[in-house]
């Protein structure tokens, strides 16, 4: 039951995703590579990088690699519809019902919870790219010199990641 | 018939030209949906957004249902978010099929470890822009310490820390809303 295994997990990921994609990050480290084991370290940040540079949303990119990972064009099938159906029902239920949403207490009251929860998750992420991925201190001077760039150009995020990948082949080992 | 087609290719061609990160998309669904289609009102486009970021996913997929539900019911809804996801979903797909070893060529390696150097200064950013923007209560200050112990050193899983920061702003909430009243 592979298949209801990821949608699941995929489903559960789907629901707590507030804030961008990068800030799920360390939820699917923590699902696919810590807890099931189903994914390697290695093989995880190689999706990153592919996922931050190809269209679409970063979650919808890592839920169809992990998935074709696991069992093909249906296991990515799977994973993506897992992902993708917690906003779909929710947006559902809000444009259908046309209720006042954003003035519900409770949800307000909720998000103000979960958006500190959400930089401490972006400093996670950071800290498993970096201390899985990065060897010797070229690394480290590289995502220094773009985070500089981001901070004073950040029009093209692609561009300056695609920068990164061509310096990365002339002075990484 | 003819809108719903419309309404699958704009999403396809959205998917196609979101690459990294949701926030390219805006100006683009904005151009499509207010000013060439019309469907939408500046306002409604506004109003359609900021639900759209404070609801679980990724904002193209909250987008996708809701312009769909609104032009063409549970069909339109289901038709715009798989046009949104196809591009993804194919271009993964092919990368995953026929390059399933990429990383085996030294220099492929590199320029992804490249691209995983700026994906770290691009996080770096991210998170300074949310934390700067940020109304900086005790509160904030407080479940923001308490969820890197959780993430860091309880290692709890994070879906649980997102959960756990949900209900302490049910509980404690009430206190800091004026405070928190803008953002």
């Amino acid at each position: 039951m592979l298949l209801l295994r990821l949608f699941v997990e995929f489903f559960k990921i789907g629901i707590v995703t507030f804030g961008g994609g990068q800030a799920m990050l360390p939820l699917l480290q923590h699902s696919f590579v810590t807890e099931l084991g189903w994914i390697t370290q290695e093989r995880f940040l190689y999706f990153v990088s592919v996922a931050e540079v190809t269209p679409g949303p970063v979650a919808l990119n890592m839920a169809t690699f992990i998935g074709y990972e696991l069992d093909g064009v249906i296991g990515s099938a799977f994973a993506t519809l897992g992902v993708v159906m917690p906003s779909f029902l929710v947006i559902l239920a809000i444009a259908h019902f046309e209720k006042k949403f954003k003035e519900n207490i409770l949800y307000k009251r909720f998000m103000l919870g979960v958006k500190p929860v959400i930089v401490a998750l972006l400093i996670n992420a950071i800290y498993l790219i970096v201390g899985r991925g990065f060897v010797g201190f070229i690394p480290y001077l590289m995502a220094l010199g773009s985070l500089i760039v981001f901070i004073f150009y950040r029009k093209s995020p692609l561009l300056i990641l695609l920068v990164a990948g061509v310096i990365g082949v002339f002075v990484l080992r | 018939m003819k809108k719903l087609i419309t309404l699958t290719y704009d999403f396809f061609v959205i998917g196609l030209f979101t690459i990294g990160g949701g926030y390219a998309m805006i100006p683009l669904m904005r151009q499509t949906f207010v000013e060439t289609r019309k469907y939408l009102t500046e306002e409604e486009f506004l109003e359609m957004l900021a639900i759209s970021q404070i609801t679980p996913g990724p904002i193209a997929i909250n987008m996708a249902t809701f312009i769909g539900y609104r032009e063409g019911g549970l069909i339109g809804s289901a038709l715009a978010t798989l046009g949104v996801v196809l591009p993804s979903f194919i271009v993964i797909l092919v990368i995953s099929i026929f390059f399933a070893n990429l990383t085996a060529i030294p220099q492929v390696k590199k320029f992804l470890l490249g691209i995983l150097t700026g994906v770290v200064g691009e996080i770096i950013y991210i998170t300074f822009d949310i934390f700067k923007k940020a109304k900086k209560t005790i509160f904030y200050l407080l479940v923001l310490t308490l969820s890197l112990v959780e993430l860091f050193i309880l290692k709890i899983n994070p879906i649980y820390v997102i959960l756990i920061g949900g209900a302490l702003g049910i509980i404690f909430g009430k206190f800091f809303e004026g405070e928190n009243a803008s953002s």
